[in-house]
């Protein structure tokens, strides 16, 4: 085991493996200094840590994407990986190029496309700004130019391209972003919440665009930092869902439906009326009910949501606990939790593990 | 990099004449400056101030002298912070932070239009000065006048990344350089030669690189001055150059590490 610079012990260094194209291997990531009690102890209060021992392997033409709710450490590992910031600890390889030690030659094989709308200059034309970012980014004369009229073409926007940036939608913009990012034709491009702030029809413009990119090129590594569960789900090959800084769990999105139990169980939901104070069924996985909740609705109804096992027992349950005290059920809609829930119960877990962690040490 | 040197210049260029109103209402703002000197130096007359006698005593000539070169001295001083700064406020440092050319050559070629308009400016003021205002440049020592410009252009490259190393750090300096700059005028003659301040002042202002350059550009221009005339303000000159560019490249690279670690280079 390797001490990490911070004092803290992180997991082994590996040898970079050919196949993987990104490698995280360990990285913490802590805003301000430690103090020197901290350092001596090797404790530290745990409020500044943005990221915490994170290891992640991401092999040549995956799209991994990142998930967590705000504030998990997300966009610090973009950041990360990107050179924009320097981790605290633990080492990673773009491409076998270890970023902290040769960040000028690691930014060669990346490319950073961000939802930051303001990082143009708004007056100069479309064609202009992504001649000059060609340029910064050492694209070669030669194929500069092609590109930028490549990129202009491939995203719709050759029509517009000597107008000048501030006259863009955000959807434009969105798309000059995606233009900059992959200008030096990069091995692994990183998206940091490509479509944010987005209109539906823009938003699916781009998850398309980038689905076909992805078939024209197979070899290309993407990772996809956001927090649009749905988007993950289309485009990504794997993701990886962080909180609190540290990766709560990682695989595809039915390897985690099936890790996390709700394979086998059923999302219902009931509209009911004259339900008020009836008494429900509490939770209980032994009896089919996973989870029970009722809301009222302004119509004097209320909806009961329900997870319950797939066999019936659990609704079977709720239905004659409603109509035994005088409820009617209305509706009901049945089917499979969505990811966007599942990804919910997964961070609850975790919080709650988290705050009872938190209590214990206290 | 000349290419990128280049794209730089284009950029800058093709913003600053998106602003056409500003762009020219600068220059005009040049020239009118120069008619108040012209009328403040008729006030005094010529041979008034015997300390103006190293220069030839005619005022417009020392002053116009002192402007044109503060002029460089303030780009060099205050572009490199103002570039990172707004880089900063417009939120485009994270996509130039992307590029695999060193942070500090991207900081120099973002002044490079700066410099272009300063150098016309130099220019402008000194054929404005000679044919509206008379004033005599028929002796000047273009190689001096070269050699000292050049010097003054490096010296203040190195003080100006050594400022906007601080600027990445403590973000808003714009009261400290206020300070700085107006103590930088004050001590090395920019208007009126240092010899007329106290002992101390003078003393003080010896260690101003910006009184070397002066002194120096004045006596090549009005003067005719050698370089050989002028080792003295062209060896200080060097050494002053070398010391702040190695303090301005190491410095900056500093900050941005320290940016990079507590995550605030792109914060304002």
């Amino acid at each position: 085991m390797t001490t990490a610079r911070n004092g803290n012990p992180s997991s082994a260094l590996q040898p970079p493996d050919a196949a993987v194209s990104v490698l995280v291997e360990g990285v913490s990531k802590r805003y301000g200094k430690m103090r020197q009690a901290e350092k001596s102890t090797g404790r530290d209060v745990g409020r500044m840590w943005a990221l915490r021992d994170v290891s992640l392997a991401v092999k040549k033409g995956e799209m991994v994407g990142l998930l967590g709710p705000n504030g998990a450490g997300k966009t610090t590992l973009m950041k990360c990986i990107a050179t924009l910031l320097e981790a605290s600890a633990g080492r990673i390889l773009v491409e076998n190029i270890d970023v902290a030690r040769e960040p000028l030659q690691a930014r060669k094989k990346m490319g950073l496309v961000t939802c930051d709308e303001r990082s143009f200059y708004w007056r100069l034309s479309a064609r202009e700004n992504l001649r000059f970012f060609g340029a910064l980014y050492r694209v070669p004369r030669r194929a500069a130019d092609g590109r930028v009229e490549e990129l202009l073409e491939a995203l719709g926007l050759s029509e517009a391209a000597e107008r000048p940036y501030h006259s863009f939608s955000t959807g434009m913009r969105q798309k000059m972003a995606i233009a900059r990012g992959l200008l030096t034709d990069p091995e692994v491009v990183l998206y940091d919440e490509p479509t944010r702030s987005l209109d539906p029809v823009s938003t699916q413009r781009i998850r398309e665009w980038i689905r076909e990119s992805r078939a024209r090129h197979p070899e290309k590594t993407h990772i996809l930092a956001t927090n649009q569960l749905t988007e993950a789900e289309q485009l990504c090959d794997r993701v990886i869902i962080v909180n609190g800084g540290r990766i709560v769990v990682q695989g595809t999105v039915p390897e985690i439906r099936e890790r996390f139990g709700e394979a086998d169980q059923s999302l219902h939901r009931l509209v009911c009326e004259g339900v008020e104070g009836c008494d429900l069924p509490p939770a209980d996985p032994d009896a089919g009910v996973w989870e029970i909740s009722m809301e009222r609705t302004g119509d004097g109804a209320a909806v009961i949501r329900l997870v319950a096992d797939q066999r019936g027992e659990g609704l079977s349950l709720v239905l004659a606990a409603i109509l035994r005290q005088g409820g009617r059920v209305l509706r009901c809609e049945s089917g499979q939790a969505s990811f966007d829930e599942v990804f919910c119960r997964i961070i609850a877990r975790e919080q709650t593990a988290a705050g009872a962690a938190a209590e214990v040490a206290s | 990099m000349l290419r990128l040197a280049y794209s730089f210049f284009r950029r800058d260029a093709a913003i600053a004449f998106s602003y056409r109103f500003a762009f020219f209402a600068q220059f005009t703002g040049n020239i009118l400056l120069l008619g108040l000197l012209y009328y403040v130096g008729q006030m005094i007359g010529p041979r008034a101030l015997p300390s103006l006698d190293r220069y030839g005593g005619n005022f417009l000539a020392f002053a116009l002298v002192g402007v044109a070169l503060t002029d460089t001295v303030m780009v060099s001083l205050i572009s490199f912070g103002q570039q990172v700064r707004e880089a900063q406020t417009t939120g485009t440092l994270e996509a130039t932070l992307m590029s695999p050319v060193p942070l500090w050559v991207i900081l120099i070629f973002s002044s490079l239009w700066n410099y272009f308009l300063s150098a016309f400016r130099f220019a402008l003021y000194l054929v404005v000065g000679a044919f509206l205002y008379g004033l005599h440049l028929g002796q000047a020592h273009m190689g001096s006048v070269l050699i000292i410009f050049a010097l003054t252009v490096l010296c203040f490259m190195g003080a100006g990344m050594a400022w906007a190393a601080i600027v990445l750090v403590i973000k808003r300096g714009e009261a400290l350089m206020t300070l700085i700059v107006t103590a930088v005028l004050v001590l090395s003659g920019v208007i009126f030669p240092p010899s007329v301040l106290p002992g101390w002042l003078q003393s003080l202002g010896a260690l101003i690189p910006l009184t070397d350059a002066l002194d120096g550009m004045r006596i090549a221009l009005l003067q005719g001055a050698s370089p050989a005339e002028l080792a003295g303000p062209i060896g200080r000159l060097t050494v002053f150059s070398i010391v702040f560019l190695l303090l301005g490249v190491i410095g900056f690279d500093q900050a941005v590490r320290i940016g990079r670690r507590n995550g605030s280079l792109t914060q304002y």
